[in-house]
């Protein structure tokens, strides 16, 4: 009974952190005041940038390389290899070896993400051209259709949902990682998360539940967004195959 | 409405060799289809028929030879724009799923640079001239069946009006009934038409049926002989082809042959709600001493029984079936296997729009064979349905 | 706004290379590899290769408590939901939504409820488990075909033994191919199950995350911990399935 007490207490005192500020609570930082949404949003904000970055730089290199390899049918090994790879590696890291490498900042942590959000959608853009019907490919390229034609017109729109997922996961992976970016000098959510001294264990949780909600968020408007991208045609032809 | 001018298409020595094969897939075939004829390309598996045909648009490469399409080498164009100007059809559909069905068709207008109006305006033409209803423009090929998919098919191919089409076993995926179906109408357009088409299918009486020549290649890719259905059935050049014909190469001719070549009997019609006195009196000596009841169409619904007679007015719903219903272009082999089937004597014959034409029987069919027409030796390539 | 938690400090008085701590070069080298930060140094990892023992097994214990509990609770709500189809929307919507929860936020959101320690690391990666198993298990089951079941129950099976015989041996490929990619996953986040205060490789990696020898001991060891488990997996299931060829996924 005391713990659910003591439970509901730290969620209450979260949510009290998230909506207004107060004084922090470690000593030397007493006059300056923390939490409330706009404080909040600083390092949100911040975290979905580095995201939004990160995954337009993984789109830029992963699609194209696994709609040209999926398109020619070649490559296999290495795309879905390089998938699996992916999941082994330990983000953060990679986090830590580029900051090590190359410096910190934003640009250089974005670059980092992007190398762990780039495994996804490679190999899913990969196997979601061939995955697509090949005798609509082939009536595509037997009525004449340029190879970049037959790739936009067709094998696109037609593996559209299955890419998407793999942009979801990527999107995901990466808002996950840019948390702990706050390792390596990025203010984000992080920082709020790991600031027990600073923030409070109201802060922490605050920030734990700021960075779920996002999450939630983002992975809801990406299903949304995979669920316009999919082919009316599409849906049809699956609930015929299903009926 | 006017056709683009059908182009004749040439084999020379066209050659295809796989990398690493002993043999060549197609060997040095020698085939000469003049311009606005349906050439078949027939044989046992392997006999490399459809890498023939694929040759012809490119999607596989000539290895040696050529082939030559209004004259013009093959090779002479890019692939893209050579294909712009030959219709493909396959076995199945390749139709974009996501794709509507105006969509579909209009792809290669689309990639031609065709302007919206005029692209609208072939959609429709087209889908009135393959029996589509035009309500489906909208709809995707999901909701479709599969007999209609077939037609969106060849209609998809001929949107741009090319001067060639090549057809990879169009109606293979079909159920017999609507293969017979559907054969009959392509038969009708192309009447219309006048495509040069390259027919490739392994069915030899889809061959004899629709082919104005046909090529039987055997394994190997080797043209076993090339020669209207008429020769191959009277004469085949060897054993092979005699074999692949058939033992049954006699009631193989019946294929020849359409309803529509012979005199068909007539039956006394009647419609609904006429005073059966009437149609009993055209009953008396007529050629076929059963009533027909059709509706103001004049399409059959049904023969009419004694007891249906016995009212004073003629019902609405016959008491037997108007099963089979023959159709008018069809070849003389289906329509006898179908009355056979339905152990009927007497079956209704009806036209492109399902107006009663005639009455076909048993009789008919072998009083026809017993004749001298059927025995002449010089029978022509069968006659193509005329509209 | 509050100065930033930054780890690079440098300190120029030190020969130690930028971007290392203060006190680092006071413990090692204060010359070659190691006081120059590169990329990696193998005399320094032998020496202290020890360090990483205790975190290695404590990361595998983690890992494996995980994977264990996820892959029961995953298998039998698929075996359940399998004949109660009704119940599988919810449930794909349920463990799709503990997966998108990022881990640090969940490891941090339990806090208050489990404190730090073991559980708080395990629970978190345990739902991050159950997504991928649920789904492959799921699909497994779902792909057995229909001829297949009709003739196990036209020879007398009943439901049970048609699940025993029939089902799960043609589902298996799938079920293992979840399991494979889900222990890969595992053992790539808990990297992050010190924040929970569960130890783990994160723990030395965190202790030193500017020295590179250090990152990449810690990434190297890490992902060899993927690969032998993966191996082993794929290794049981040839042994337990000869006649399968195991699927590379």
């Amino acid at each position: 009974m005391i713990l659910l007490a003591s439970i509901i207490d730290s969620f209450t005192g979260a949510f009290d952190f998230i909506l207004h500020s107060r004084q922090a609570v470690g000593s030397g930082h007493a006059d300056v005041p923390v939490g409330g949404i706009p404080f909040i949003w600083t390092f949100a904000r911040t975290q979905l940038e580095v995201s939004a970055i990160a995954l337009g730089g993984a789109l830029a290199v992963g699609m194209p390389i696994g709609l040209i390899l999926g398109h020619i049918g070649k490559g296999e090994y290495f795309a879905v290899g390089f998938g699996n790879a992916g999941r082994a590696v330990p983000e953060i890291a990679v986090v830590f070896l580029l900051a090590a490498l190359i410096g910190i900042g934003l640009g250089n942590v974005a670059l980092a993400l992007g190398i762990l959000g780039l495994p996804p959608i490679l190999t899913n853009t990969f196997v979601a051209i061939r995955q697509v019907d090949p005798t609509a490919v082939q009536a595509a390229e037997g009525m004449g259709m340029r190879p970049w034609q037959v790739i936009l017109r067709v094998e696109l729109p037609l593996a559209a949902p299955t890419i998407m997922t793999g942009i979801r996961t990527a999107a995901i992976n990466i808002f996950a990682t840019a948390t702990i970016a706050s390792f390596v000098g990025l203010s984000t959510l992080g920082d709020l998360v790991t600031g027990t001294n600073v923030y409070g264990t109201d802060g922490v949780v605050a920030g734990a539940i700021v960075i779920a909600v996002l999450a939630g968020s983002i992975e809801a408007a990406l299903a949304g967004v995979q669920r316009l991208v999919t082919p009316r045609g599409l849906k049809l032809q699956r609930a015929a195959r299903s009926a | 409405m006017g056709h683009a001018e059908a182009l004749s298409v040439a084999f020379q020595k066209a050659t295809k060799v796989y990398p690493g094969a002993d043999h060549p897939a197609v060997n040095e075939l020698e085939v000469d289809v003049p311009a606005g004829e349906i050439c078949v390309f027939v044989g046992p598996s392997g006999c490399g028929k459809t890498t023939a045909m694929r040759m012809v648009n490119r999607m596989v490469d000539i290895t040696e030879g050529d082939i030559l399409v209004g004259g013009t080498s093959v090779r002479e164009r890019s692939p893209s724009d050579l294909r712009r100007e030959i219709g493909y059809v396959i076995q199945q559909t390749g139709l974009f799923p996501h794709r509507t069905i105006a969509q579909n068709i209009a792809t290669v207008p689309g990639l031609l640079g065709w302007d919206g109006d005029r692209v609208e305006a072939r959609v429709r033409t087209l889908m009135q001239l393959i029996s589509l209803d035009p309500d489906l423009a909208d709809r995707y090929p999901a909701q479709l069946s599969g007999g209609q998919q077939q037609r969106v098919g060849v209609a998809r191919a001929l949107a741009a009006d090319p001067g060639v089409m090549l057809m990879d076993e169009p109606f293979g995926a079909v159920d017999p009934i609507n293969r017979e179906r559907l054969q009959n109408e392509f038969l009708r357009l192309q009447a219309e038409v006048q495509k040069t088409i390259l027919f490739v299918t392994h069915d030899i009486d889809e061959a004899i049926k629709m082919g104005d020549r046909v090529a039987i290649l055997r394994e190997g890719g080797i043209l076993a002989q090339y020669a209207t259905p008429a020769e191959l059935l009277m004469a085949p050049a060897d054993d092979f082809v005699e074999d692949f014909v058939g033992a049954d190469r006699a009631l193989k001719r019946l294929a020849l042959l359409r309803v529509a070549d012979i005199d068909l009997w007539k039956a006394p019609l009647a419609f609904v709600g006429q005073a059966t006195a009437e149609v009993r009196a055209k009953l008396e000596g007529a050629e076929v001493p059963h009533a027909l009841l059709v509706d103001s169409e004049r399409r059959p619904l049904g023969w009419l029984s004694e007891t249906d007679l016995q009212q004073e007015l003629v019902p609405a719903t016959p008491d037997i079936s108007p099963e089979p219903v023959i159709d008018r272009d069809d070849v003389m082999r289906d329509a006898l296997s179908d009355v056979l089937q339905h152990e009927t004597m007497y079956a209704p014959v009806v036209d492109a729009e399902g107006r009663i034409a005639g009455v076909l029987s048993v009789e008919i069919i072998s009083e026809f064979l017993g004749s001298k027409e059927a025995l002449s030796e010089e029978h022509a390539a069968v006659e193509r349905p005329t509209e | 706004m509050l100065a930033a938690k930054s780890l690079m400090v440098a300190d120029a008085a030190n020969k130690c290379a930028p971007g290392l701590p203060a006190n680092f070069c006071h413990h090692h080298e204060t010359t070659g590899c190691v006081a120059g930060n590169g990329l990696f140094c193998f005399g320094w990892a032998a020496d202290n290769f020890d360090r990483y023992v205790g975190p290695f097994f404590r990361h595998f214990e983690i890992v494996a408590i995980s994977v264990v509990a996820g892959f029961v609770i995953a298998l039998a709500l698929a075996l359940y939901s399998h004949r109660h189809r009704a119940l599988v929307p919810p449930l794909l919507g349920a463990t799709g939504v503990l997966y998108t929860i990022p881990s640090v936020a969940f490891f941090f959101l339990l806090l208050p409820i489990t404190g730090l320690g073991l559980w708080t690391a395990v629970i978190p990666l345990t739902a991050y488990t159950l997504q991928i198993i649920y789904r492959n298990a799921l699909a497994g089951l779902s792909n057995v075909p229909a001829d297949a079941k009709d003739a196990g129950r036209g020879m007398g099976m009943s439901e049970r033994q048609l699940l025993r015989r029939v089902e799960l041996p043609l589902a298996t490929p799938e079920i293992v191919a979840g399991l494979r990619i889900a222990i890969v996953s595992t053992v790539a986040i808990a990297t992050l199950a010190f924040l929970a205060g569960a130890g783990g490789l994160g723990d030395p990696l965190y202790a030193q995350p500017t020295f590179k020898t250090n990152i990449i001991m810690v990434g190297v060891l890490t992902i060899a911990m993927a690969l032998i488990l993966d191996l082993i997996v794929v290794l049981a299931q040839r042994f337990a399935m000869p006649w399968q060829r195991a699927r590379s996924r």
